[in-house]
């Protein structure tokens, strides 16, 4: 059984009351564990796509199923516990909470579980050092620098284990060097923890370098 | 189906004919009203009519319809006689209905292109979507009812005595009217929040619709009635006996109307709060109560528990705006100069450094919103401080009031339907027996006239006292003002003189222990217009200080007391009969009314004065002034009813007690308007933390916080905002009132008869400020915490 069954998705953005019909049936399988590059010009509709994909933004038609099971079809609360587990964004920019340590947002998915406040953390910890910034745990947001930033969102979306990781543009504000950090870090979580990952970019060489790549033209996903 | 052949229609509204026809229609419905009322059928049909009205037609007016066809003959004649009118009703109420169905029509959409994903499988909650929940509907409306038919019962039933028999009727379960509405009512608040919470857990949304439908549908009719059950004579006759509890517990503030409607609305709240409570904690599918995390953010967003902010705001709500504004500015000057010496000393050696320094004097500026949230929790805490404040002052001049009248008068006053009360012995021994009574006390009342020598008094009532019992019922001896004494009513021979002059004022000061002990002789002397010389003792009279100081009168002095039909009867009727008495003391009650108008002699005297036999009444003082109406109650039964009535002092000054409550429930309810401006604060404080927020929101959202936890998150930072504001109003509130109890505000005695402003602080009333004050702002934040949950994810994500 696929990850994700993905069949006949159509979305559409409205403009001054106009319909722009983005998504146009797109159907794509993914499996447990792949690595997935997701490639299309600007305005195409890869973020909703993947906005899609993770139950962020709800389809106009069509299904998803999750290991064979339609979340969709829960309710709001049930989609929103499985968003918390199953899913890890990572987005182009960093969005972490202002208010809170590095720390406490890695924390953040253990801590809406209402996970034990100290276990959460001594995991955080963990994974903050793995991302090696064990030195910048009580750092706000505001105090690191956009690499940094961005490995600390990347451990936030990892705290959980997630079975699906959605990284729109990850290094899309990042210098090549900081970027391919990134990129790095992300090909271990996936290798290492087995967690599928979807990453939509505009790097044509990271695109290239991953096992699947996906091309979104005119509302539908074709392979490269 | 074929798909191909459905045409996408839509209504169309032509909003003239709505608008006129939904005009017209309730013209024709006034009309008709009106024929109806004219023909005298609402009368028959009242209740029928009602609950057409309500809309809880079909099934009960068919019933109806059946037992008024039985019985034509009443009506017919009635609605022919009004025929006109009536027809002219229908007629108009027929054409405003079909106005508006004029004005909604259905028409075809232009056609556009089918799209692309025509047949593909539509997105599931929308296919599941359903607008309406009956049960939801039945759940709140159904509420309402038992949340008001509970209320009602239970009063009634606590009142009456919960079981059945003689034997039950004194049991424990036997509540005073005051406590068994207050647990009545919390009962219905209970009833009303369950109601309200289950139905939104039902529906797992606020299901504004069918709340809207179930408060008014179900939940008016009867408080209208209630309303309406004075001005009819057929409700009346129907229920009022059943519904006399509830009525005079609604009458102990003047207007029972303004009470139906404010229990009405307080159940209404309660099941606004139960809605919104049940809708947040089971939005998530399950009930969840645990609020960990959402406190966790929320105390980051608005941090209100600051003890700069609090301890600032206290201050500043103790001492008022200016001087701690002066305190802060001369702080903030000291402050910023060391600083800024600082920094440019910093600057001369290490440009970088001072620099970074300024930048952290910077960021040390308070931002908007924090700006905000401390006006809000100040406006809250002014609310609670003022509302507070102004009902312990008004407690206080009503304990002061019911002080004043109930230490003058009597708790019960039982008296007879006939002349003659010469059993009264008697009748005073079962009335002790009555559990709750404390003590009893014969006396006797009479109209008369006072003079003295100087001058010419009013009319006084002389009530003819036994001094024996007397002081175990009313405060009476221990009104008596130095100088006098109750006993020498008694003991007439006893009365010395008191004026003033060196020997007087000795006299008045030692009096009250050794009076009894002076030899009359030495007051003769320096008063030659007191017959102490006389051969005859004369009676004592007590008189209150108000009708003395007008005659110029003291201790000692005598007194001629007329009584206009004492006498007998001679030929041009009944002839004065006069008496001269001795004052035997002064009472000061501290009632202008009292000290003026009454006057008190020994009961054998008044008997033989006013030519009785037996007493006009019998005071009694209870354990429990507030259960003094049931206690009436319970001494009239064991009197066996007629000849014997009782009255209790609620009802003996109703009006002056039912104003005093009416002005305080007033001054409440535009005090807590006070909280609800301070409210608005907080619905503004709030909506400006969602906007900040949209952002963050969203991210929560995608980290799997579902709506109901951003719900939360949001309500718990404009309930701080409202716990910091009651707690800080609390202790500002109370620290006033206790100024102004130990330090005193002085009045004018000649306007208030009180030396200084009286102060009570009630426990109760005060907690309920706070608690109205924090439900206020509960109330003010659902609204942005719900606009915050519908914060689209994506919106906030969408990158710049």
């Amino acid at each position: 059984m696929a990850l994700l069954e993905v069949r006949d998705v159509f979305k559409s953005y409205f403009l001054h009351g106009k319909r722009i019909d983005v998504l146009r049936g797109v159907s794509l399988d993914i499996e447990e564990g792949e690595l997935v590059s997701l490639v299309g010009a600007s305005g195409a509709g890869k973020s909703t796509l993947l906005h899609v994909l993770g139950t962020l933004d709800a389809p106009a038609a069509g299904r998803i199923l999750f290991r064979g099971v339609s979340i969709l079809e829960r309710g709001e609360a049930a989609i929103a516990d499985f968003r918390n587990r199953t899913i890890g964004f990572v987005f182009q920019n960093h969005y972490l909470l202002p208010e809170f340590t590095a720390l406490e947002n890695v924390a953040m998915p253990a801590l809406i579980q209402r996970q034990d406040r100290a276990k959460a953390l001594g995991y955080a910890r963990d994974l903050l050092d793995r991302v090696e910034l064990a030195a910048r745990v009580d750092h706000r947001p505001g105090e690191l620098s956009g690499g940094e930033a961005q490995r600390v969102a990347l451990a936030r979306a990892l705290m959980l284990r997630p079975a699906l990781l959605l990284a729109d543009e990850p290094t899309g504000n990042l210098d090549p060097q900081t970027g391919e950090g990134i990129h790095q870090l992300l090909r271990e979580v996936n290798r290492d923890l087995g967690i599928a990952a979807i990453v939509v970019t505009h790097n044509e060489a990271l695109a290239q370098s991953m096992p699947r790549r996906l091309r979104l033209f005119g509302g539908q996903v074709q392979p490269t | 189906m074929n798909r191909a052949v459905i045409a996408e229609r839509q209504t169309a509204y032509r909003w003239g004919y709505v608008w006129t026809g939904g005009l017209v229609a309730l013209a024709g419905g006034a009309l008709l009203a009106t024929a109806l009322i004219r023909a005298g059928a609402v009368r028959a049909a009242a209740g029928e009519l009602a609950l057409i009205a309500f809309g809880w037609g079909p099934l009960v007016s068919v019933l109806k319809g059946f037992a008024a066809v039985l019985d034509p003959l009443r009506n017919r004649s009635a609605i022919f006689s009004q025929l006109p009118l009536f027809a002219t009703g229908v007629a108009l109420w027929a054409l405003g209905w079909a106005l508006i169905a004029l004005g909604i029509r259905r028409t075809t959409a232009s056609p556009s292109p089918p799209s692309e994903a025509r047949g593909a499988a539509l997105y599931p909650p929308l296919a599941r979507y359903t607008d309406f929940y009956w049960g939801t509907l039945l759940a709140y409306g159904g509420g309402m009812l038992l949340a008001e038919l509970t209320l009602i019962l239970l009063h009634t039933a606590l009142v009456a005595g919960v079981g059945r028999g003689g034997a039950a009727r004194d049991g424990l379960l036997r509540a005073s009217p005051i406590s068994a509405f207050a647990i009545a009512l919390l009962a219905g608040f209970a009833v009303a929040f369950a109601a309200g919470f289950i139905g939104a857990s039902r529906a797992r949304r606020l299901s504004v619709p069918e709340a809207t439908v179930g408060i008014f549908y179900f939940g008016l009719p009867i408080p209208i009635g209630l309303t309406a059950l004075s001005s009819s004579s057929l409700l009346e006759l129907r229920f009022g006996y059943r519904l006399r509890e509830v009525t005079y517990v609604a009458g102990l503030i003047g207007r029972p109307e303004l009470g139906y409607w404010l229990v009405f609305l307080g159940l209404a709240l309660w099941m606004v709060f139960g809605i919104t409570a049940g809708f947040i904690a089971t939005s998530s599918g399950r009930v969840d109560l645990r609020t960990g995390f959402e406190l966790f953010v929320a105390r980051r967003h608005a941090a209100v528990f600051k003890p700069r902010l609090l301890l600032g705001l206290l201050v500043v709500l103790l001492l008022g705006i200016v001087p701690p504004l002066i305190i802060y500015a001369m702080v903030r000057a000291a402050d910023a100069a060391v600083e800024r010496t600082r920094i440019r000393a910093l600057g001369m050696s290490d440009p970088l450094k001072a620099s970074e320094a300024l930048d952290r004097l910077r960021t040390e500026e308070h931002s908007p919103t924090a700006m905000m949230t401390a006006l809000s929790v100040g406006g809250v805490g002014v609310g609670v401080m003022a509302l507070i404040i102004v009902l312990s002052v008004m407690s206080g001049f009503e304990v002061d009031l019911q002080q004043k009248i109930l230490g003058t008068n009597a708790h019960i006053f039982v008296s007879k339907y006939s002349d003659s009360f010469t059993e009264y012995p008697e009748v005073m021994q079962k009335i002790r027996a009555v559990k709750g009574v404390v003590a009893t006390t014969p006396f006797v009342l009479g109209e008369v006239m006072v003079t003295s020598d100087r001058d010419t008094g009013g009319g006084l009532v002389v009530k003819g006292i036994d001094p024996a019992t007397v002081g175990e019922v009313t405060d009476l001896r221990k009104n008596i003002l130095p100088g006098g004494s109750l006993d020498n009513l008694a003991h007439p021979e006893n009365i010395s003189a008191m004026r003033f002059g060196a020997e007087g004022v000795s006299a008045r000061l030692t009096s009250r222990t050794e009076g009894r002990q002076r030899p009359p002789e030495d007051v003769a002397i320096i008063e030659p217009s007191a017959p102490r010389n006389a051969e005859r003792v004369l009676p004592g009279i007590i008189l209150g200080t108000e009708m003395s100081a007008k005659l110029h009168l003291f201790v000692g002095d005598r007194v001629n007391v007329v009584a206009p039909l004492g006498g007998e009867l001679g030929p041009q009727g009944p002839v004065p009969k006069s008496r001269p008495f001795r004052v035997a003391g002064l009472a000061y009650s501290g009632m202008y009314e009292y000290d003026l108008k009454f006057a008190y002699i020994e009961l054998h005297e008044a008997q033989k004065f006013f030519n009785v036999e037996g007493v006009t009444g019998i005071d009694v003082k209870v354990a429990d002034i507030d259960d003094a109406r049931r206690i009436a109650t319970a001494i009239v039964d064991t009197l066996e009813g007629y000849p014997y009535k009782a009255k209790d002092w609620g009802a003996m000054n109703q009006n002056l007690f039912s104003a005093l409550r009416l002005e305080k429930l007033v001054m409440g309810i535009i005090l807590t308007i006070i909280v609800i401006v301070a409210a608005g604060l907080i619905i503004a404080t709030v909506i400006m933390l969602v906007l900040e927020k949209r952002k963050e929101i969203s991210v929560l959202k995608a980290l799997g916080v579902p709506d109901g936890g951003i719900v939360k998150i949001f309500l718990a930072e404009g309930l701080q905002i409202g716990c910091a504001g009651g707690l800080l109003g609390l202790f500002s509130g109370v620290a006033w009132c206790l100024f102004i109890e130990r330090v005193g505000i002085k009045l004018d005695p000649q306007v208030y008869y009180i030396p200084a402003l009286p102060v009570r602080i009630e426990p109760l009333q005060t907690a309920i400020s706070v608690v109205i004050a924090i439900l206020v702002t509960y109330l003010a934040s659902v609204y942005p915490a719900l606009k915050a949950s519908q914060v689209e994810p994506v919106e906030g994500l969408k990158s710049e």
